[in-house]
């Protein structure tokens, strides 16, 4: 392009106004390379202006000239070239600014409409649960009656007793809501995670022993001690068990491994795993990026709240812990568990 | 025989209440479904313990606790709260008060009811005796 410009420029006898035409390739790269090559287009034009300029002189027999005017033209080309350049860069970190700052605001939007929703399943489980579990108490206590009262036989009172259970069952929905939306304080303490898990699979052996389900542990020995909610860890690792039995309903194996590694991302953390694993169908693709959303659920109608494992997720959460779900490769679905430790002070 | 007062305004609860109490055979049960009768009623009928819905429509169970509190004769009964709007996971495991009253969270079954009564009069009468 200086080239061409040159061409021109001598081809024109050197005209003032021609000399503007060198501003063009200056112009261009000091916007689109970046301010080195503006600079270095801005002496080649000053050093083509001079051949050109000379060149001219020569054919008319006019004598050499100093190249004050060239260093001046170079000065002024130069200077053109890095006022573009920082005018590009200013568009550019505005832009990366903008960017940021609309991410900023799609993540706080995003925030609201989440602090929105929670405000209305909290107000809407206090309300159903009000209007819920009165009647449901009223129920339990008509159940409750008869069974004192001696029913006639073995089938009324398993009626009752069903009736009774029924109740619970409502009861418990009632209760996931009212967790889910006004959760708690965590009450820490000090507590073995394999002892958690040994302690949680006693509460689900029936429902394991039922549906023929193996339990493999694979244990690390002496994991360090974890401050956690051992009510809310329960419940945690009984809705994984609970899940995982479900996707297995004629049999299969269920694996809990626990194990020790190095903390991603830093050279002294170290962080303590969970994989709880199962043998069932897997998750399908299609679920796995909503599987942790509020009221989202897989299972048949009258089967899942949808809660379970959004709660599950925001007890982990609360811990400092986190959770992934995915598919392994020789089948069946694996939750892993992440509890981040402190650093281990190296000597 | 213990005397246990009811204070909830839902009459089935109240009802179911009692004749469950009165069929383990050793309560006498009576019941109160306006919560701004309920210090007429105690005082009428000195319970051993009283039994107080939280969520009530004309005053709610903290406000009657508060009423029964300034009245000498009822202040040293002993109160549960029946709530509806906490989960078993908030109380289970744990002390849970209000005003350093226990409180149950609805539904309760009546061998949890009738434990928690024994609890209380006991407390009641080991504190008595201590005076």
């Amino acid at each position: 392009m200086v080239l061409v410009v040159g061409v021109v420029d001598y081809v024109t006898g050197s005209e003032i106004s021609v000399t503007l035409l060198y501003l063009a390739p200056i112009c261009w790269s000091a916007w689109f390379a970046n301010r080195n090559a503006g600079v270095f287009v801005a002496i080649t034009c000053a050093l083509t202006w001079l051949a050109v300029d000379q060149l001219d002189r020569a054919s008319v027999g006019l004598p050499w000239v100093p190249v004050w005017n060239t260093l001046m033209l170079a000065g002024i080309f130069a200077v053109v070239a890095v006022i573009l350049a920082a005018l590009n860069n200013a568009k550019n970190n505005l832009e990366v600014t903008v960017a940021k700052r609309t991410a900023e605001l799609q993540r706080a939007q995003l925030q609201l409409v989440e602090a929105a929703r929670m405000e209305t399943v909290g107000r809407m489980a206090a309300g159903v649960a009000h209007e819920v579990k009165n009647p449901l108490m009223t129920l339990g206590l008509a159940a409750d009656y008869f069974l004192l009262r001696k029913p006639a036989n073995a089938d009324e009172a398993a009626l009752l007793q069903d009736m009774k259970e029924a109740v619970q069952r409502a009861s418990n929905i009632i209760n996931l809501m009212l967790d889910f939306s006004k959760p708690r304080p965590l009450q820490l303490d000090p507590a073995d995670l394999n002892a958690l898990v040994e302690h949680s699979l006693g509460m689900v052996r029936h429902q394991l022993l039922k549906q023929r389900i193996n339990v493999v542990l694979a244990l690390q020995p002496e994991l360090p001690t974890l401050a956690l909610d051992r009510t809310r860890m329960e419940h945690v690792l009984i809705n994984l068990f609970t899940n995982a039995a479900q996707a297995m309903p004629d049999g299969g194996t269920l694996t809990v491994r626990s194990r020790l590694q190095k903390a991603s991302g830093t050279s002294t953390g170290t962080e303590a795993i969970l994989d709880v694993e199962d043998t069932g169908s897997g998750i399908p693709a299609q679920h796995l990026s909503k599987i942790f959303e509020p009221f989202y659920t897989t299972k048949p109608p009258g089967q899942g709240t949808g809660l379970g494992l959004s709660i599950v997720q925001k007890i982990l959460q609360i811990h400092g812990a986190s959770i992934t779900l995915g598919n392994r490769p020789e089948g069946g679905a694996r939750a892993t568990l992440t509890f981040k430790l402190q650093p281990i002070p190296q000597p | 025989m213990k005397r246990i007062l009811v204070i909830d305004d839902e009459a089935s609860i109240t009802r179911g209440i009692k004749l469950n109490l009165e069929a383990l055979g050793n309560y006498e049960v009576h019941q109160e479904n306006h919560a701004l009768a309920a210090v007429q009623t105690a005082r009428e009928c000195q319970p051993d313990l009283i039994l107080l819905d939280v969520m009530m429509p004309d005053m709610d169970g903290g406000e009657v606790a508060a009423k029964l509190q300034e009245v000498p004769a009822l202040k040293h009964i002993p109160i549960i709260f029946l709530t509806a709007i906490v989960s078993n996971a908030e109380t289970h495991g744990r002390e849970t008060t209000i005003g350093g009253h226990e409180f149950l969270a609805k539904p309760v079954d009546v061998a949890t009811l009738a434990a928690a009564i024994e609890t209380h009069l006991k407390r009641s009468r080991d504190s008595y005796w201590m005076l």
